[in-house]
């Protein structure tokens, strides 16, 4: 090997993931000194308490349930916007078989993860079938999957009165820990095992790098993309079963918006939305960051004077992601300035 | 099969006007002058809006945050207008409040080369919660004499329409016989070969983030003289439609390739859908899914023709 013990050393010190580990641990010692929050009870808890960060896990479930999902399609330089709205109609389709169908959750949970899974095959046929632009279809089935839900359910209905051990998978603990918090885990590992530590996720990198020499190089580029959109529907479905088990409820306008929260997390992550370069860790810490601002600012005594977390951390998000970006720029610019000299 | 110029609008054209004839024999209640008129002015300020994305797209870009831009000209605008600016002053500031917004997106994009989508996506959420945070949601109240410019409601609308009609005219003349226009289409066909060609890719990508901020903050006003308030949340979900508007009326996402007129036809498709659903009698719920439907199958066809295209050209060669 010709790299010296320093510049591996190097490498790990200047990841994307290092500067967003440190982000997140100053954020964290920041909300730990300065945060305070009283709880239901009237009893007054910091920061630092499991609880708090037990909740902080719980309300970033769903948000990196979709990140993770999105992780494979951009690294493929796709995107895809209807996750949200799939998670939406998701939420619906469960509410309708198990109320108006009346099914038992044991057959409910498959035939929502299908619906989901079938979703994501209507992106997958258009995408990898035709090759059109995924954030033109992705666009259309984002309104394409809303507007089921909001015509199945004539825009009113609201799904309530789930029996208790399925809202013991949103709301209930496992093991000490929030249920939904092993299924998060279990998709992260999935996910992680999928991209990069498997034949798949070399595949995915190469058409994010160049499609046409995938091709010529005997990827099966269809096959590949077919996968991940389809991917992507299950794990919506899934986040849609653990968005309704944790709020109790099933509506059509679940999730509104959160494809945004989804891809911002991804790309502060670090993976290129020009596909090719990103990675499943890099992912989770873009959740971790963008899901500790929000909670912890709502702990701030400042914060829940102006009562204004949500829209204070959507503008430190959107600040990051585009600092995130900047720095990541930064060699690129400064060797072209070099250059010029 | 003989390949037309304006194949793609036409057809965009022979569906609107296959809904509109059908809403003449089922539903003639459709054409009355107040209810049309109304229909009308409201989607003004989603046309100019649409104008504007088309330049943005036709160089092979894209910005998802003309929503928020819009709701923060508006909201501007109101406050302005509140604390005593005439009415005439407004349409200036709105297009220099639009206009910076759009340059601070064209600065990174053009400037540092960072990827539109990401970089408007911040944009999105950072202004939609600023907005959100300096004003809590509240409502402006304008003062008297801003609605309709003081006009009576009728008279306001003919002016906002023919206003917004020069203005759309005057744009799509300019994207086709200016050399400016014509800058839009070269770089966003090829920005290298337009570099060698003599143009500057860059400056001429940062005056479409311009013209369409500018743009933006000019609907804002549109849509401003229209109520007694400014909502807040004006602009929410804009981006997508008007986004669904460009790529319905035929202009390639891939940039440098379709007409303004076309994403003017497209926007007016998408917005008879909702008044067509309820005057022949279905659930207005169902608007969300029609229009999904109709991206789809504008996409669908783009992909089939190219695909075709492709096939003749492997059979030739």
């Amino acid at each position: 090997m010709k790299f010296s013990a320093g510049s591996a050393w190097r490498r790990i010190l200047f990841r994307h993931e290092m500067l967003l580990l440190v982000v997140l641990i100053v954020e964290w010692l920041l909300f730990l000194h300065f945060g305070t929050m009283t709880n239901r009870r009237g009893v007054t808890v910091g920061f630092g308490t499991l609880d708090r960060q037990f909740d902080i896990l719980r309300h970033s479930c769903e948000i990196g349930l979709l990140a993770l999902a999105l992780t494979p399609i951009i690294l493929t330089a796709g995107i895809d916007l209807s996750v949200a709205s799939l998670l939406g109609l998701c939420a619906i389709v469960f509410g309708q078989l198990t109320h108006d169908v009346g099914l038992p959750l044991s057959l409910a949970i498959p035939l929502t993860l299908l619906a989901g899974g079938l979703g994501g095959a209507v992106n997958a046929g258009l995408i990898a079938g035709l090759r059109l632009p995924p954030l033109i279809v992705t666009l259309g089935t984002y309104s394409l999957f809303r507007g089921l839900a909001e015509a199945m359910t004539g825009g009113a209905v609201t799904y309530t009165q789930f029996p208790s051990g399925f809202l013991a998978l949103g709301q209930g603990r496992w093991l000490g820990v929030p249920a939904q918090a092993w299924i998060f885990v279990g998709v992260a590992v999935g996910m992680w095992m999928l991209v990069h530590r498997s034949v798949a996720g070399r595949f995915i990198r190469v058409i994010g790098f160049a499609p046409e020499g995938a091709q010529y190089a005997g990827v099966r580029v269809g096959k590949c993309l077919t996968f991940v959109y389809v991917l992507a529907g299950l794990v919506s479905a899934a986040a849609a079963l653990v968005y309704t088990a944790r709020l109790g409820q099933a509506k059509a306008d679940a999730a509104v918006g959160y494809e945004l929260y989804a891809i911002t997390a991804v790309v502060l992550g670090g993976t290129s939305i020009f596909g090719g370069k990103g990675s499943v860790t890099g992912t989770l810490l873009g959740v971790a960051v963008i899901a500790v601002l929000k909670n912890g600012l709502a702990t701030l005594p400042v914060v829940i004077r102006m009562n204004s977390a949500e829209e204070l951390s959507g503008l430190l998000t959107g600040g990051l992601l585009l600092f995130a970006l900047v720095i990541g720029m930064l060699p690129k610019l400064l060797s072209a300035v070099c250059i010029r000299r | 099969m003989k390949d037309w110029r304006y194949r793609r609008e036409l057809a965009v054209a022979a569906l609107l006007g296959c809904i509109l004839l059908g809403l003449a024999i089922w539903a003639p209640a459709f054409y009355q002058a107040q209810p049309l008129l109304s229909l009308a002015t409201r989607e003004a300020p989603s046309l100019i809006v649409t104008c504007g994305m088309v330049i943005v797209i036709l160089t092979r870009q894209i910005d998802i945050s003309v929503g928020s831009m819009f709701s923060v000209c508006g909201v501007v605008c109101g406050l302005l207008a509140a604390s005593g600016w005439p009415v005439w002053s407004l349409l200036p500031a709105g297009v220099v409040i639009g206009g910076a917004m759009g340059a601070v997106n064209g600065v990174f994009i053009a400037g540092l080369g960072l990827p539109s989508i990401v970089v408007t996506l911040a944009m999105l959420v950072a202004l939609r919660q600023g907005l959100n945070l300096f004003r809590q949601g509240e409502f402006v109240t304008l003062p008297d004499g801003v609605q309709w410019f003081g006009m009576s409601q009728v008279h306001g609308q003919i002016v906002v329409l023919c206003a917004t009609g020069v203005l759309v005219a005057l744009l799509a003349y300019g994207l086709q016989r200016i050399s400016l226009g014509r800058h839009f289409y070269a770089v966003g066909s090829d920005a290298e070969a337009s570099r060698l060609a003599g143009l500057k890719p860059r400056r001429v990508t940062f005056l479409a983030f311009v013209f369409l901020g500018a743009l933006t903050g000019i609907a804002a006003m549109v849509n401003v003289v229209q109520s007694p308030q400014v909502q807040p949340l004006s602009g929410y979900g804009m981006e997508l439609k008007v986004i669904a508007a460009v790529v319905v009326g035929g202009v390639a996402i891939s940039g440098g390739r379709g007409y303004l007129w076309g994403a003017a036809v497209g926007l007016l498709l998408l917005a008879c859908i909702s008044p067509a659903l309820v005057y022949l009698h279905m659930e207005a719920y169902w608007e969300k899914a029609f229009q999904g439907a109709i991206i789809l199958v504008a996409v669908l066809a783009e992909g089939l023709r190219a695909r075709s295209a492709r096939r003749h050209r492997t059979d030739f060669s």
